[in-house]
């Protein structure tokens, strides 16, 4: 009977403390953060667009963890809907920030597609005006295109005959090659010499070294390297003309200067 | 009459006191919940939430460990709040794992961007 009456004391005691409670607005810590980290993102377009269905979440266990709290109920069952809640809303958080990285990450790609492009065709661009500039710069020496690359040829006018010496207007010449070579640094030359017919092939073969050497050693007192520039005599071999008129002989007597391509390569005869 | 009312009475208290009782015996085990939970683990591993969010990630499968006790001991409730967090944990670590990871790679376009901007201004 004793017993009954403390149950009962308690009992009173309690409904007391828990409708003291109620009066105060019921607080617990962690429905708080669950309702700030709700109202943090309630609002945010992002997340209504990205994460829709946790912030749906968020807000169904606020409200459920809210409730129990107003009917008093107990802490652990409160606080597992807090949990809930601001979990979901943090996920939706996350969702959100992750679509508007995204977005960012689209634009970016697509400035950097526009920019490949643009650097394509730069490039593409800057290839063609080399390419222009080089073939101009071949047509100024007259080299021609053959299928040992681009040869230029150097008539008798370099030399006067039987001589090795190169004459001035032959200087001239040499000079705008120097120039071609200084312009364009991977580019290396064979300078091949050949005479006509006339005379002994040993004396030919011999003037014909002489003089690519000469057209040689201009080069290198113009400042190019001396092994950027191949020589080579042929004597009265291939011959361009007919060696029994003084027109054909003088078209054999010459130098021709082979052009290496981009990689110094030269094709030898 | 009398003795029937009372039988009555005592078969509606019984009918009470078996859906108190059933209130308070285990119930059905949570089978939903452990499936949901581990599927949610699964998809932040997939999304590289071990390397991203460990130590999150690893409270969720603490969660679910714990979990699977509970229910052996047929602790059915606190076995499903407990996997109710472990999902949600679970999720929370892979979407911030994806989140990094967009980050990376903002990062890392835009530092492709800076360095062909680079590239363009010298072949100019």
């Amino acid at each position: 009977m004793k017993k009954r009456n403390i149950t009962l004391g308690m009992a009173v005691g309690l409904s007391v403390f828990i409708s003291g409670c109620a009066t105060t607005a019921p607080e617990n810590p962690m429905v708080n953060e669950a309702r700030a980290s709700y109202a943090k993102i309630k609002d945010d377009p992002d997340v209504a667009r990205s994460g829709d269905r946790q912030l749906r979440s968020a807000r169904n266990e606020l409200s459920r963890a809210e409730s129990l709290l107003e009917s008093g109920k107990d802490t652990v069952r409160i606080e597992h809907a807090a949990y809930l809640a601001n979990r979901h809303a943090q996920i939706a958080s996350e969702q959100a920030e992750r679509a508007r990285l995204q977005t960012q990450i689209d634009s970016a790609e697509e400035r950097r597609r526009k920019l490949m492009l643009d650097q394509r065709s730069n490039e593409a661009e800057q290839a063609r005006t080399e390419a222009e500039m080089l073939r101009k710069r071949m047509e100024e020496l007259q080299a021609e295109r053959t299928d040992r690359g681009m040869v230029l040829t150097l008539g008798d006018v370099l030399f006067d005959l039987n001589k090795a010496d190169l004459k001035s207007s032959g200087e001239q010449t040499v000079g705008r090659l120097a120039q071609f070579m200084r312009e364009y640094e991977d580019r290396r030359v064979r300078v091949e010499g050949y005479t006509d017919s006339t005379g002994k092939d040993s004396y030919n073969q011999a003037l014909s070294e002489r003089r690519a050497q000469a057209v040689r050693d201009e080069l290198v007192s113009q400042g190019i390297e001396r092994r950027r520039v191949e020589t080579k005599g042929y004597g009265e071999q291939y011959p361009v003309a007919n060696n029994d008129t003084s027109a054909g002989r003088q078209q054999n007597r010459r130098v021709e200067i082979v052009i290496s391509d981009k990689d110094g390569k030269i094709q030898t005869r | 009459m009398n003795k029937h009312k009372s039988m009555l009475y005592t078969a509606g208290i019984t009918g009470i006191a078996l859906t108190i009782g059933g209130c308070a015996s285990p119930g059905e085990p949570p089978d939903a919940d452990l499936q949901s939970a581990e599927s949610s683990l699964q998809q932040a591993v997939a999304a590289d939430a071990r390397e991203f969010e460990p130590v999150l990630l690893n409270d969720a499968q603490n969660k679910v460990a714990d979990a699977k006790n509970l229910i052996e001991q047929e602790k059915y409730t606190e076995a499903e709040r407990l996997l109710e967090q472990a999902a949600v944990d679970a999720q929370l670590a892979g979407a911030r794992a994806d989140t990094a990871k967009a980050l990376q790679a903002v990062e890392e376009i835009n530092g492709n961007i800076e360095s062909l901007r680079n590239r363009i201004n010298q072949d100019q």
